[in-house]
């Protein structure tokens, strides 16, 4: 009996250390998720978020059976299909949704011959499914129909801006939904290629400003003409990518110290909303030897929402509209989900597809249950959807509270349905000073309204309370001193 | 109110007001005493408006970041300019022939301060009622305490050293010249200090973990 009973004591012990080996177990595996995901506060400090995006899968040239990619370097998503710019095979190739092989463009017909790419670097598919090739090893643009037969070519553009022997060599392009092209070529630092439909070069469009120290403009000044010629030339920087939205407006990115993402209007303009608590270009925080990020692709999603990639890091930083920060995902690194080049980010509907050109391969990352909740909130504060994005909101902040920018979303809606006090409380805590004030100058005059009747009441009666006093005082004295004067009489 | 008291508070009053006549008065007529408890007094109430400025100012004026706030930093923030523009104001008049003692000087720096509290403190609270545009106001009503502080401050010193206007102006900046060498020596000092304290604690620490 006693024997029994140890017996079953030690299974008892066996199950429960196996039973803790499996907590503790499943919590390290949790730790192992991939990077700590976070967020800036409004303070600039760091702060913990759960993670939007999980990696989920993986694919690369082998397991699409059409051997490795080879520094692939572009990535486009159009109607359900993606197209991998596979850069060192010089081939297009074409996924379905579900990532299975529909075909591979390596090939098309000019004036009769066969002819091919030659280290193509940048991509575009329009929403028709025509086919944009920047050619850069052949130094032109390719165009081809959804049937991969050609449709036009770009190649050594002529125009008096144009200096003689100018080398057209295209590395990103977009083209809008009137078929115009913008390239980005290489050594061009007047900002964007713009092509016609018919493919004439037209005009440059949104250079970057020439940032000019007064230092340098110093040196510049006291040293002499063999000096001078020797100092670096300061030339406007080259953009690193650009991107289309649905409205035509491109989107580009560049790799200076700042000022690092654009949104141009027709006139070159850059209207990008940058009302965020900080200027929507990477990381804030960083050690000065490692430098600010490096911003090197750019997509556009709806509701204007956009996702850079900063190459430096391996980190891709989403924001919304208005330039706050929704939330930061990946790295460098070894693990699912982390890259060790990455060269391309685009979005297929909610899911991030990275391109890691060194490693040859994209990985896929889908949300979580709070990067849903969030994009959606966001969606549908952009769309007009107050109730919505206020339940949304609410229910993103019970998941994490440091995000400050959901209150906002949160006290404008507050705003809207007039509880006033309530909306200031939330703009408080997003730190939105013109909101407050908004609401605050509402509320204010609320309560006046609830008050003044009474208040100004008070006030007329205690004044005529004072004014009846002053008078009986003055009777009561003028009677007195009218005694006085017949006692003195 | 007790005639001491009334004098106490209506004497700084009248002298922020008439700054000739006041300060005069303050190191001609007035007690020595009285003037010394008066300025710390008034040290102690512009310590405290700073203090309830951090904490209590309206979000459309004043974003602190709770992590920041440090109220005995406040104290220092007051305090040691306050004594160092002493410091330094005295040993250069005692240079220039100015006539004032340090009692002196730091009794009509004190009494300058004032329009400083009066000003400040009751937009601590009204900051909380103001919109966005009406800050302009609670700015405004800043600069102007501070500008009446700087007047105060010159006509006190003037009167304190018995110069001439332009004097005293150059005497004012030489001050603030030489409150800068006195922080730059205070920093170093404090340094080496700091660097002494460490290097005879680890020569204590080796000796106790040897032994």
């Amino acid at each position: 009996m006693l024997k029994s009973f140890k017996k079953r004591s030690a299974y008892l012990l066996i199950a429960l250390c196996g039973v803790l080996g499996i907590a503790s177990g499943g919590t390290l595996a949790g730790a192992e998720a991939g990077p700590a995901a976070y967020n800036y506060s409004f303070w600039g400090d760091t702060a913990a978020s759960p993670a939007a995006y999980q990696a989920t899968a993986l694919i690369n040239g082998e397991n699409l059976k059409i051997g490795a990619f080879k520094d692939p370097s572009d990535i486009q998503v159009t109607a359900n299909q993606i197209y991998v710019l596979d850069s060192g095979n010089n081939r297009v190739v074409v996924l379905n949704s579900q990532f299975k092989l529909v075909h591979i463009i390596d090939s098309f017909v000019r004036e009769g011959k066969k002819d091919t790419f030659k280290n193509p670097q940048g991509l575009f598919v329009t929403n028709d499914k025509h086919v944009y090739v920047a050619d850069t090893g052949n130094l032109r643009v390719v165009h081809l129909n959804p049937d991969d037969k050609l449709a036009g070519i770009i190649e050594n553009p002529k125009s008096e801006l144009l200096q003689a022997g100018f080398k057209f060599q295209p590395v990103r392009i977009a083209v809008d939904k009137a078929r115009r092209i913008y390239a980005m070529a290489a050594g061009v630092f007047d900002g964007l290629m713009e092509f016609s439909a018919d493919g004439t070069f037209t005009s440059f469009m949104g250079a970057n400003r020439v940032s000019f120290s007064p230092v340098d403009y110093f040196w510049k000044m006291v040293s002499t003409k063999a000096q001078r010629s020797q100092m670096v030339m300061f030339t406007p920087t080259e953009f690193t990518n650009l991107d289309i939205n649905d409205e035509d407006f491109i989107y580009v990115t560049n790799g200076q110290e700042s000022d690092n993402v654009k949104k141009l209007n027709a006139q070159g303009n850059d209207i990008l909303r940058k009302e965020g608590y900080f200027p929507p270009e990477g990381d804030i925080r960083y050690t000065p030897a490692d430098g600010p990020s490096r911003i090197i692709d750019i997509d556009v999603a709806d509701s204007e929402i956009f996702s850079i990639l900063d190459s430096k890091r391996g980190r891709i930083f989403t924001y919304n509209g208005d330039g706050y920060l929704m939330y930061v995902f990946g790295g460098l690194g070894n693990q699912m989900g982390e890259f060790k080049s990455p060269a391309a980010i685009e979005r297929i509907g909610d899911d991030f597809l990275v391109l890691d050109q060194a490693l040859g391969e994209i990985t896929v990352f889908q949300t979580t249950d709070y990067g849903r909740t969030l994009n959606d909130a966001v969606r549908s504060y952009y769309n007009g959807d107050e109730e919505r994005s206020f339940q949304l909101f609410q229910k993103t902040i019970n998941m994490n509270a440091n995000l400050e920018f959901a209150y906002d979303g949160i006290g404008k809606a507050l705003l809207r349905k007039g509880e006033y006090a309530e909306a200031m409380k939330y703009f408080k805590q997003s730190k939105d000073q013109p909101y407050y004030s908004k609401a605050f100058l509402l509320y204010r005059k609320q309560v006046l309204r609830k008050y003044f009747p009474a208040l100004m009441t008070t006030i007329l009666i205690l004044a005529i309370c004072a004014f009846l006093l002053k008078k009986i005082r003055k009777i009561k004295g003028g009677k007195k001193l009218v005694s006085t004067q017949q006692r003195a009489g | 109110m007790s005639p001491l008291s009334r004098e106490l508070v209506k004497y700084p009053l009248y002298l922020i007001v008439h700054p000739f006549n006041g300060f005069w008065d303050l190191k001609y007529e007035r007690s020595r005493k009285i003037n010394l408890l008066t300025s710390v007094a008034i040290l102690f109430l512009l310590i405290l408006t700073s203090i309830m400025k951090n904490e209590y100012s309206g979000f459309l004026v004043h974003l602190a970041n709770p992590d920041d706030m440090n109220s005995l930093l406040e104290i220092l923030y007051v305090v040691v300019p306050v004594l160092f523009w002493c410091a330094a104001n005295w040993s250069l008049t005692t240079l220039m022939d100015g006539e004032g003692k340090f009692v002196d000087i730091f009794t009509s720096t004190c009494f300058a301060l004032i329009p400083l509290i009066l000003v400040n403190f009751p937009w601590i609270w009204l900051s909380n009622v103001i919109s966005l545009q009406e800050t302009s106001f609670y700015h405004f009503s800043g600069s102007f305490a501070i500008l009446w502080c700087m007047f105060l401050l010159f006509v006190g010193n003037m009167t304190v050293h018995q110069f001439t206007p332009s004097k005293t102006i150059g005497t004012i900046l030489l001050t603030v010249v030489a409150m800068g060498f006195m922080a730059f020596l205070c920093l170093l000092f404090f340094s080496l200090l700091q660097q002494i304290v460490a290097f005879v604690s680890t020569i204590y620490q080796e000796l106790v973990l040897r032994s």
